[in-house]
């Protein structure tokens, strides 16, 4: 789209070969209004992180492009920063990474991600007639922000969690929280199965590629891809009800411009975006510019709750289920209506066009 | 120069075999035909000034071009090889116009643009790309030179924004216009498609595709030039989307 009509496309290989070496920078200006009638507008900073380079030895290059990124939008003198996608899962526990940018205001949007992935798995339980309390609830990346989060949320509504994260201490320590609350919790640091298959699989770990196999779940489980990018195939379960999770609708209105709908956002739904970028947007459209969520391991069910009342009070909500293939549930009425995005429902977002990003409101 | 001094001097001198010294004797080519190229360009920049010390300073930069040349030409003589340089090759002198049609037109900041900003911003990170991995005083030359020619990027961002905050929106057609004159010559220049151009530079086949011989290649040469295109923009203010999508259209 950036090279025009007269242009040929780039092939893949040469964006691959050229999106590494792009500064971060604004790439388009995103306006927003709430349902209340209020109005805030911003602007979507790409950090031009290489799809190619997530793993763990890219990180500190990654993160300085994060905080390039960072001090981008301080130039642009933002009153609130949302971190969005990889970005959001680099910064969590690297904060202090971060440039201080006096009055501008850093959210790695976390809880509202947290507060989407509950809903939908509610959500999906109701359309697939499950009974939430009888599922046993396998998290992969239990101990990262958004997977501790959604462990803390749910844990009261589960009959059993099961818990799969690298990092024995900081897993250990979640499980006797949980405990202490009284919900059944079995844990596992590798890929080994659980004694009991799991029925509703989150997996919130970020992977460049899927390279793990999900194993140990019923044929028919309900899966949601909380991760980014959303690449979770069910290699090992073809009958899995796998969606995307994390996912909000914009029920006012969501301008891109120029309009990059279709590349930012691939989703077979209008005024679709990531539950991290969303919150910087529900915070900015009550005027609280504050670090919403910040670090790792603080979401609290009543965080998740006093971010769902700022985000439904804007119409911010979370989006109708769906997955790579399309919508799972039909849209809301007044949406239907709006214009539906080019992309088709076959495009995944695994590939190099894939964005990550820092959300400015200002 | 003492013995010693001389001695170093030989001793330093890398030793390699037939195709790399090939390989080398076409970068130090495309290197000096830049440096002449600015030499030439900041001797009309100095034509066109009306304040003294400017013009002093455009004849200085000129004789310091001239010095970067005379350094890549002994790098060469270390090699044992004889570097060419052709200010008519055909890339080269399309950008040499493009300088030139400002010189005629007696436009100073155009002038400024189009070396400073795009030359100077490719000049700059392709040294640096040469200079980590250019043997011995070989790398070390580029990498000096590199620094050098970072400071001149310096001094005229400080007169460019200057001219931009009086008016932006002229400010960014007009090095838009010069983006798609230079830039795009010097991104066609490194063009990965065209493996086999006739840049009229290289003294044999086109350097591009052996490239890797000495862990360099054209996509790491482009690419690290569009990087410090980019942050000088960035650093005068045009808007970040704005300069994406000019980028964003170039030839690959």
């Amino acid at each position: 789209m950036l090279r025009g009509v007269d242009r040929t496309a780039l092939s893949e290989q040469d964006v691959k070969e050229i999106l590494p070496w792009i500064p971060p920078r604004p790439i388009c200006r995103v306006e927003v209004d709430s349902v209340t009638g209020t109005h805030a507008h911003g602007f979507y900073i790409d950090c031009f992180l290489p799809p190619d380079e997530l793993e763990t030895q890219y990180l500190l290059a990654n993160l300085a492009r994060v905080k390039d990124a960072a001090s981008c939008a301080i130039r642009l003198g933002a009153k609130i920063v949302s971190l969005g996608g990889f970005s959001s899962i680099l910064i969590e526990g690297n904060f202090a990474h971060l440039p201080s940018g006096g009055e501008t205001a850093f959210t790695t949007g976390n809880t509202l991600t947290v507060s989407f992935i509950v809903r939908g798995i509610k959500r999906m339980c109701a359309l697939e007639r499950r009974d939430l309390a009888d599922a046993k609830v396998l998290i992969i990346g239990a101990t990262g922000d958004v997977g501790s989060g959604c462990a803390r949320c749910l844990a009261p509504f589960v009959n059993r969690l099961l818990l799969r994260a690298r990092n024995k201490e900081r897993l250990s320590k979640l499980a006797a929280q949980l405990r202490r609350d009284g919900c059944p919790v079995d844990l596992a640091w590798d890929a080994e199965s659980f004694d009991c298959a799991a029925d509703i699989v989150i997996c919130a770990a970020s992977l460049p590629s899927p390279t793990f196999v999900l194993n140990g779940i019923v044929p028919d489980a309900i899966v949601c891809d909380a991760g980014y990018p959303k690449n979770l195939a069910p290699l090992s379960a073809p009958r899995a009800k796998v969606f995307h999770g994390g996912m909000g609708q914009v029920t006012g209105d969501l301008r891109l411009s120029p309009d990059l709908n279709g590349i930012l956002n691939r989703h077979p739904l209008p005024n679709v975006a990531h539950g991290c970028l969303l919150e910087g947007m529900a915070l900015v459209l009550e005027k609280r510019f504050e670090p919403f969520s910040q670090g790792r391991g603080f979401i609290t069910r009543e965080k998740v709750a006093e971010i769902e009342r700022i985000a439904d009070r804007h119409g911010i909500c979370p989006a109708p289920l769906f997955n790579q293939a399309g919508p799972l549930e039909e849209p809301k009425a007044r949406l239907l209506t709006r214009a539906v995005p080019k992309w088709g429902p076959e495009r995944k977002e695994t590939g190099p066009l894939r964005r990550v990003g820092v959300s400015g409101a200002r | 120069m003492t013995l010693i001094q001389e001695l170093t001097k030989v001793c330093d001198a890398p030793v390699m075999g037939a195709p790399l010294t090939s390989i080398w004797q076409d970068i130090l080519a495309q290197a000096v035909t830049g440096e002449l190229m600015a030499a030439h360009n900041y001797a009309a920049l100095a034509g066109i000034c009306d304040d003294p010390e400017e013009m002093e300073e455009a004849r200085e930069h000129a004789a310091g071009e001239e010095g970067h040349a005379a350094a890549f030409r002994a790098e060469g003589r270390k090699l044992g090889i004889d570097v060419q340089s052709n200010l008519e090759a055909k890339y080269w002198k399309r950008i040499r116009d493009a300088y030139m049609i400002c010189v005629a037109t007696r436009d100073v900041i155009g002038c400024l643009i189009v070396q400073e900003l795009m030359l100077e911003s490719f000049a700059v990170a392709s040294y640096e790309r040469v200079g980590r991995v250019g043997p011995g005083s070989l790398g070390r030359t580029f990498t000096a030179i590199a620094k050098e020619e970072e400071d001149h990027i310096g001094h005229a961002l400080a007169i460019l924004r200057n001219e931009r905050e009086m008016d932006p929106a002229v400010f960014d057609e007009k090095v838009h216009e010069l983006h798609n004159q230079v830039m795009t010559t010097l991104a066609e220049m490194l063009t990965s498609q065209d493996k086999n151009c006739q840049c009229e530079v290289c003294h044999g086949g086109c350097v591009k595709p052996v490239l890797p011989q000495v862990a360099l290649s054209t996509t790491e040469l482009r690419g690290a030039s569009l990087n410090r295109y980019l942050k000088t923009l960035d650093l005068l203010g045009l808007p970040g989307e704005m300069t994406l999508e000019w980028v964003a259209q170039l030839p690959v």
